[in-house]
């Protein structure tokens, strides 16, 4: 298929309904509107359905309803509208139900404003809802890697039927790039038959599935968030992605830095080199799991003197990157949060200081 | 053939056409044409890449920018400077009008036709094949209609704006201009002009249009990129 330039938000919704998606519920909110207003065309013209919850709350228990079921469903929102939805994030991950939810992050806290931020790292990979849960969270730095990792998160929400997010910032879902897509997904054989409630009438077996995310019996609790425990174990074992950038000759200082604000690291990597400076960027395709073996590796090569974690945060991922790093290597951080993406030559400012 | 377009212009189309980046490029190559110009931001749909990231830029060169104030600046609220209604009432000798995309774009149009009635304006509907839903003359009428609908505006002319950004070919530009022809076949419209990239125009065979090619330098560029004054990416990935 021949390219054509769409906006994030656009292609992300284009590429859920590649990857098979009939249910999208959303709420708007700026930055990422566009998925819903793309969606709203492009759904009926395949069968699907748009649904606009009332709530961003009521749209996380609406996915959690279409997910027990055992269908592939997307939602997308931004920062606020994420926090709003995190209860039933927590509850559909207890439950085991494939899900695919995108934030393009807006500045926050609060209502903060609508330029680009990375301020929900912590909310992404740590919780955001309560009790033992993780998602699995692709970062896309573009259109193109957008495109494939939505694809990619329905396939992994169904391997281990739980929730997988997409975290952008505001600028991964607003800019637009050429892009080219993949062959739509095929649909693996599924074992929904043994979970879900898509009706006694529509299934083989005559088991009876109960969806839900209440334990009261303390084994049955324990034994659940055990069987939480060992997908995301494989999750770490099998799904680690990223990239290195500029990491193969001697780097003084290795910068880890992901989306937007790594496009940003490249430009500057590439200015120094013409001014004979080796810098090493580290960019994590997926927060969670953290490429945590291949950040000590790079921070620790022998020419690495410092390791620097730029985020557009006051500092969040820089605390898995010190984690990371295990001490071997001084661990610094610059970020900036207000929605001015920091420039090439604020960076060059930044890496000159540390060397 | 020279652009020699004056008068209120309205610069429209689907979303993510290329209307700021066609409109910011019409009113430098008209100003640098040594008439006066003003320019105003409609755009009260789209977040971010709007004229008035170009704002230092127009004001250096002598372009007047109408925009929001300034608190407002990065507000995704629609709202309509006083000012926009000043400058129709008393136009420059080139008064462009950049409106936000699709029919939702062009709603503030209708809340100007007090304004808009009395005078002669071009209506100019930006077209990028490139793009979803105006990939055929099909599609570019559906959304022709939905924008005079909601503006209360027929459209008077097209601009043919086909690029893939940095992966531009010469041959994108064909295809759109040979789509635009068709367009302008089917609707009886007229080609007021094509825009290509200045690194793209010494590639093109003039031959091939006959309709003016308005240079395009781009100005709403991602923060990662670099490039030269001629238009060529030096740094960003």
């Amino acid at each position: 298929m021949a390219k054509v330039l769409m906006k994030g938000n656009e292609a992300i919704g284009e590429a859920a309904i590649r990857a098979g998606c009939k249910n999208y519920f959303a709420y708007p909110i700026t930055p990422q509107s566009e998925v819903a207003e793309y969606l709203a065309k492009r759904l009926p013209e395949v069968s699907g359905v748009f649904l606009q919850g009332e709530s961003e709350v009521a749209v996380g228990y609406m996915i959690f309803g279409a997910a027990g079921c055992g269908e592939r469903v997307m939602t997308t929102s931004s920062s606020p509208g994420i926090s709003l939805m995190s209860e039933a994030l927590s509850y559909i991950a207890a439950a085991q139900c494939p899900a695919v939810f995108v934030n393009i992050m807006r500045g926050g806290p609060g209502l903060g404003g609508i330029l680009p931020s990375q301020a929900d790292y912590f909310q992404a990979t740590k919780g955001g809802g309560h009790g033992d849960y993780h998602l699995l969270v692709f970062a896309p730095d573009g259109v193109q890697e957008a495109v494939e990792m939505t694809m990619n998160a329905f396939t992994l929400a169904e391997k281990y039927r739980g929730p997988v997010m997409i975290l952008g910032d505001g600028m991964i879902g607003q800019m637009m790039e050429p892009v080219e897509f993949p062959d739509n997904l095929k649909s693996e054989p599924s074992n929904k038959d043994d979970w879900a409630t898509s009706g006694m009438d529509t299934r083989k077996s005559n088991k009876r599935n109960l969806v839900r995310s209440l334990f009261l019996d303390p084994t049955e609790l324990n034994n659940n968030n055990l069987a939480l425990k060992a997908k995301y174990a494989r999750m770490k074992k099998e799904e680690i992605l990223y990239e290195g950038y500029n990491t193969d000759g001697n780097y003084k200082v290795l910068i880890v830095s992901y989306g937007t604000m790594s496009r940003v690291c490249k430009t500057s990597i590439d200015m120094m080199k013409e001014e004979g400076i080796e810098i090493g960027l580290l960019r994590p395709r997926t927060l969670f799991p953290f490429p945590e073996e291949a950040v000590f590796k790079a921070a620790t090569k022998e020419s690495c003197k410092a390791v620097i974690s730029i985020e557009m945060s006051m500092g969040q991922m820089v605390e898995d990157v010190e984690r990371c790093v295990r001490g071997q290597r001084k661990v610094d951080f610059y970020g900036e949060c207000g929605g001015d993406i920091p420039t090439p030559e604020k960076i060059i400012e930044v890496i000159k200081e540390l060397i | 053939m020279n652009i020699d377009i004056k008068g209120i212009v309205i610069i429209c189309g689907n979303y993510g056409s290329g209307k700021t980046e066609t409109a910011v490029n019409l009113a430098i190559k008209r100003k640098r044409d040594g008439i006066d110009v003003k320019i105003a931001d409609l755009d009260l749909v789209n977040p971010y890449f709007r004229t008035r990231e170009a704002r230092v830029l127009l004001e250096s060169l002598g372009v007047k920018v109408i925009l929001p104030d300034r608190q407002y600046m990065h507000a995704d609220l629609p709202i309509l400077a006083p000012a926009v209604a000043g400058m129709i009432q008393q136009p420059s000798e080139l008064t462009i009008l950049d409106a936000g995309g699709d029919d939702v774009g062009v709603t503030v149009l209708a809340a100007l036709e007090n304004h808009l009635s009395k005078k002669k304006v071009h209506m100019l509907q930006v077209v990028n094949p490139f793009r979803p839903f105006t990939e055929d003359v099909k599609g570019c009428i559906r959304i022709k209609e939905e924008i005079e609908a909601s503006s209360k505006i027929k459209i008077t002319g097209l601009v043919g704006n086909a690029n893939l950004i940095d992966e531009t070919l010469p041959e994108h530009i064909y295809k759109g201009y040979d789509l635009l022809k068709d367009l302008s076949l089917a609707t009886g419209l007229r080609i007021e002009f094509i825009t290509a990239c200045s690194n793209i125009i010494p590639q093109l065979d003039p031959g091939y249009f006959s309709c003016p090619v308005l240079e395009i330098e781009r100005k709403m560029n991602p923060p990662w990129k670099r490039l030269s004054s001629k238009g060529v990416l030096i740094h960003g990935v």
